[in-house]
């Protein structure tokens, strides 16, 4: 898949993988299989259940197809461990260069599904070339900010240079018309920023605009609210004019600019698309279909849910993309408040334990790549799952590890198997540092 | 590294966590708010997704003739319904395609079912075939909103029997009467003539309900908990109708190629034995799926075959009224039955109205028979001059004329029966005179009535002056087993003496055996009472009427014809009549000279001197 070579270790080498075991990460190996586990068992009441007879054939064959993915993922976990942890970091700038040629291959020859072309058939191999990029462009941001003299992303030339390491991807991912994606790649900016020093203020400016985008289109008022609260925290936690000023500025121009775009520039249906989250009945047969359906489907599952295979929302086809997208309404609804809860409780367990992982490293690479890779995590879960719940606009983004996709699974598993091996390797750093 | 940025990397790795935990505490309280809080908002909104309440035709009632025969039952047809809201245009050539239609025609009515209802089921195509049903029923898994109901259309057992006008036949609720009505569903059919109108709401019965499982694509999965909460379809009740199935095949084959109307009625019940109005539609081509090249064609059809002359056209009765003109001269106590006039061949008022009886004396007994003008002239002169018109027109309207029978029929006519009202009315007061009221006296000038209503008056007179109400249906049977009966009980006509009667019965008697009955209707099996008639038209030929009760006595029989165009009654109606007495009383014809006269009757013209 690659085109260097991959530096196998030594087995005579002093830590061989077997020999330091113990100092595999298994909680989050065990929480993998777990959240994998969960998303098989969905995937299967959406493609397998009495569901099964409204939908076509190849549809019906994802659970398989996943079932299949999860093998090769499995393997992919376990062959990881035997690579050095150096090939990820000594690889990152060819991984990433790579990566981009294939982004733009992919944008030429690409496969159109749902609107986005973001998948590039090789012979028998289909891969979603956006996913493979997270990776890449995690490994070449951690490079680059790590190898930087002082380490610092106070330094405006190594900020700017980190932001457009991760700029060019999102375009490409918004060429391809992948808007979900290209949301995930934007967060990646302001929480490696932070980690490499940003200061606070200055963090919480940059994220700022997200928060009070969305409550404008709540309610500008809300909005209005929020910019000012925002500012007066940027103003302590700095306590410099400037900033505070244009935070305020950016503030109420973004709160006025969301309410020119809804009511004068967005075209009514569009607009529709953007309120529905807010009230879903506005457009019944359009926008709010999905949300109203979503949120009945959750809703009407209760303390315990309707019983697996039983949610008549699910298994009458009342919900759209009921394996990838919404497949966490499935779990809403079949196992009610007790199951959808325990996989959040689950996904945020993983989502700390591999934040723990990176706070127990020595070595700033592996901690960055770790952090990056759980925001990475992080921001699908949260978009996935606020979607679903109409917590926020929907936005079309798998749920990692429960959502089907083979492409999917095996590149959030390979993030996964590379966090896990430089968390296991963390003794060999200390030689190469 | 440094201490400071050690401290600062690990601070930043506790803000990540806590950030982690926090926006996971604000899906937790949006999953308690949906799952908890709002389960009974979600719950009820996933049940009702899910599932669909669907309407059960009920059987439509059927209807029996007087001996039981059954005269109109139901026959299944295959339909495909369509719910435009799970409809996906795109799958628009498929089903074109699978229907064997254009697709231009799907899509025409995938649109008026839109129109009607985004969520409504509807039906998009009625009347297929059930092959093509077959088809349709296995690809439906393909074809999102459409579905597919089995319904029935009128079926009509007995072979060549038409009685359109009586029967009637239904058509789809327009779409008023579908918003207006809540009991009507776009599609359903509801009676628009005949009996099928009359007793639409006995006829219909009464909608079941189910309770089916659906998918998002509006497809039907099923019952409910196995039908638990259906609630089954309630018939529709059947009519039993006093027709004789027999006389109306008759009356119809006579009727055949002619214009005009006949009613046959029994004269003790008012129950209606046969009637025909010619020429009539054909039935079973306007039951199930409209044939709209047959009904454009019925509706332009100068001919208006639609139109029910036998209880609709109002013609003047012509001489076929002097019989209860006599009536109301013995009873008002001008004449007896020896009071004796002599005509002169002509009635001088004025002037002189003519009159083609031979001239001579004449009494009310002889006057019916050779029915000479000038006698119903004088009296109705002296009617309007020792009483008035409001009077004559107060006894004549006691017999059922100028005013509705109540026959159990839509769109009947009140015919015309003048009083000084009207006069004024139409003509304006004071500008009108002797004239104007002498004709009445012939039932010409003003005077209409349609072959019901001189049906009614004749088997009235028949039955010694007891009041009918004419009518199809003698009972309805409910679909629990209740049967409710519609005769209505015959009263006297308070003002009718039956010794009078009896002198009017006579006279017709002797237009049978003596006057211009005798040709044809005369029978040696029964004793026929009538009365022959002809009505003035001026936009061509004249009108034939005849009237008739048999046997004198205790009559069985009333039957009224009118034929138009035809000339002279007592040789185009009163041929028809007779066949019906005789049919109905004997039970077979044994004139066949008769009945290929009638079946190969061209209207003349020559001059009939019992006229």
């Amino acid at each position: 898949m690659y085109t260097i070579t991959l530096k196998i270790l030594n087995p005579r080498q002093r830590t061989t993988p077997m020999s330091n075991i113990g100092e595999y990460n298994w909680p989050l190996t065990t929480l993998w299989v777990g959240l994998v586990t969960i998303g098989l068992v969905a995937i299967y009441s959406a493609t397998q259940g009495p569901v099964a007879e409204f939908l076509p054939a190849y549809i019906q064959v994802n659970f398989y197809k996943q079932l299949i993915s999860f093998g090769i993922a499995l393997m992919l976990i376990v062959g990881l461990q035997y690579v050095s942890p150096r090939t990820f970091r000594e690889g990152s700038y060819v991984f990433y260069v790579v990566g981009l040629l294939l982004m733009v291959l992919t944008l030429i020859f690409g496969r159109e599904v749902n609107g986005a072309t973001s998948w590039l058939v090789l012979g028998p191999l289909n891969l979603q070339t956006s996913e493979l990029m997270k990776i890449a462009t995690v490994l070449a941001v951690a490079n680059y900010l790590t190898s930087q003299r002082n380490l610092s992303a106070e330094n405006l030339k190594t900020a700017l240079t980190t932001v457009l390491i991760i700029l060019v991807p999102t375009v490409l991912v918004f060429m391809q018309n992948d808007s979900g994606t290209a949301i995930i790649f934007l967060a990646l900016i302001p929480v490696v920023l932070f980690w490499s020093g940003l200061p606070y203020g200055i963090s919480l400016f940059i994220i700022s605009p997200a928060i009070i985008g969305y409550l404008s289109i709540i309610a500008w008022y809300w909005g209005l609210a929020a910019a000012v609260f925002l500012t007066l925290l940027v103003f302590i936690l700095q306590r410099r004019t400037w900033l505070t000023f244009t935070s305020f500025a950016t503030g109420i121009l973004l709160v006025i600019g969301v309410q020119v775009a809804l009511f004068q520039v967005l075209q009514p249906h569009q607009r529709a698309r953007i309120e529905a989250f807010t009230n879903p009945s506005f457009d019944p047969q359009g926008a709010g279909w999905n949300i109203i359906q979503a949120k009945t489907a959750i809703g009407s599952g209760g303390l315990y849910g309707k019983g697996y295979l039983e949610g008549t929302q699910t298994q009458l086809r009342f919900l759209p993309e009921q394996w990838t997208d919404f497949i966490f309404c499935v779990i809403g609804e079949e196992f009610g408040f007790a199951g959808a809860g325990f996989v959040v409780l689950l996904l945020t367990g993983f989502t700390i334990v591999l934040l723990r992982s990176a706070a127990n490293h020595k070595h700033p690479f592996a901690q960055l790549v770790i952090v990056s890779v759980a925001a990475i995590y992080f921001t699908h879960f949260f978009i996935n799952i606020g979607s679903a719940t109409a917590l926020i606009p929907v936005i079309g983004v798998p749920l990692p590890f429960i959502s089907y996709g083979g492409s999917a699974l095996i590149t959030n598993t390979l993030m996964l198997g590379i966090c896990l091996n430089l968390d296991f390797h963390k003794r060999q750093f200390s030689i190469y540092r | 590294m440094t201490r400071h940025k050690k401290k600062r990397t690990e601070l930043s790795i506790r803000i990540f966590q806590l950030i982690i935990i926090l926006l996971g505490l604000v899906i937790m309280g949006r999953l308690f708010q949906l799952q908890i809080l709002d389960y009974e908002t979600y719950e009820p909104l996933s049940r009702e997704n899910a599932l669909r309440q669907q309407n059960i035709n009920p059987a439509r009632g059927l209807i029996y003739d007087r001996s039981g025969q059954l005269l109109v039952d139901n026959k299944p047809i295959y339909s495909i319904t369509i719910t435009p809201s799970a409809y996906e245009p795109k799958k628009t050539p498929l089903l074109a395609d699978l229907l064997g239609v254009s697709e231009v025609e799907v899509r025409q009515r995938v649109r008026e079912a839109r129109d009607y209802s985004w969520y409504r089921t509807s039906r998009l195509f009625t009347e297929i075939d059930f092959k093509t049903f077959s088809v349709i029923q296995e690809n439906i898994w393909q074809l999102p909103g459409i579905g597919h109901q089995v319904e029935s259309k009128r079926h009509y057992p007995v072979d060549s029997l038409q009685a359109s006008h009586i029967l009637g036949y239904l058509r789809e609720v327009s779409k008023e009467e579908y918003l207006e009505q809540q009991h009507y569903h776009l599609g359903d059919k509801t009676g628009k003539t005949g009996l099928e109108k009359e007793y639409e709401s006995q006829l219909r019965g009464e909608y079941g309900t189910e309770y089916v499982v659906v998918n998002a694509m509006g497809q039907n999965l099923g019952s409910y908990q196995e039908g638990a909460i259906d609630e089954a379809p309630e018939k529709g009740a059947n009519l039993h109708t006093t027709l004789d199935t027999e006389l109306q095949l008759l009356a119809e084959d006579l009727m055949e190629g002619k214009r005009g109307g006949l009613v046959a009625l029994n004269p003790q019940t008012g129950g209606i034995l046969s009637m025909v109005s010619a020429p009539q539609y054909d039935i079973r081509r306007l039951s199930g799926r409209i044939d709209s090249d047959y009904w454009q064609k019925i509706n332009t059809d100068p001919d208006n075959p639609l139109f029910s002359r036998a209880s609709s056209s109002r013609q003047p009765p012509g001489s076929t009224f002097k019989p209860l003109m006599g009536l109301m001269g013995l009873e008002l106590g001008i004449i007896n039955q020896n009071t004796t006039i002599y005509n002169p061949g002509y009635y001088s008022r004025g002037r002189r109205y003519n009159d083609l009886a031979d001239p001579g004396q004449y009494n009310i007994g002889k006057a019916i028979q050779e029915s000479s003008n000038t006698f119903f002239f004088w009296l109705m002169d002296k009617i309007v001059h020792s009483y008035s018109i409001d009077r004559w027109n107060e006894l004549a309207s006691s017999f059922g004329l100028g005013r509705s029978t109540n026959v159990d029929l839509p769109n009947e006519t009140t015919g015309i029966l003048p009083d000084s009202t009207y006069l004024n009315n139409l003509l304006g007061e004071g500008t009108w005179g002797i004239g104007d009221q002498l004709s009445l006296g012939v039932g010409q000038g003003f005077l209409a009535a349609s072959p019901l209503q001189m049906a009614t008056v004749t088997a009235q007179i028949g039955n010694g002056g007891y009041a009918l109400r004419p009518h199809l249906v003698h009972s309805i049977s409910q679909s629990d087993g209740t049967v409710h009966y519609t005769d209505s009980d015959t009263t006297k006509i308070s003002w009718v003496d039956s010794q009078n009667i009896d002198v009017i019965k006579n006279g017709m008697r002797r237009v049978v055996t003596t006057g211009s009955g005798r040709y044809y209707a005369n029978l040696d099996s029964v004793a026929v009472a009538g009365k022959t008639g002809t009505a003035q038209n001026p936009h061509g030929e004249d009108h034939g009427w005849f009237v008739c009760f048999a046997p004198v006595d205790n009559p069985r029989i009333a039957v009224a014809v009118l034929l138009e165009n035809s000339g002279y009654g007592s040789i185009s109606a009163a041929p028809v009549a007779s066949l019906l007495v005789e049919k109905y009383i004997t039970g077979e014809i044994n004139r066949p000279h008769v009945y290929d006269y009638v079946k190969d009757f061209e209207p003349k013209t020559e001059d009939n001197p019992d006229e």
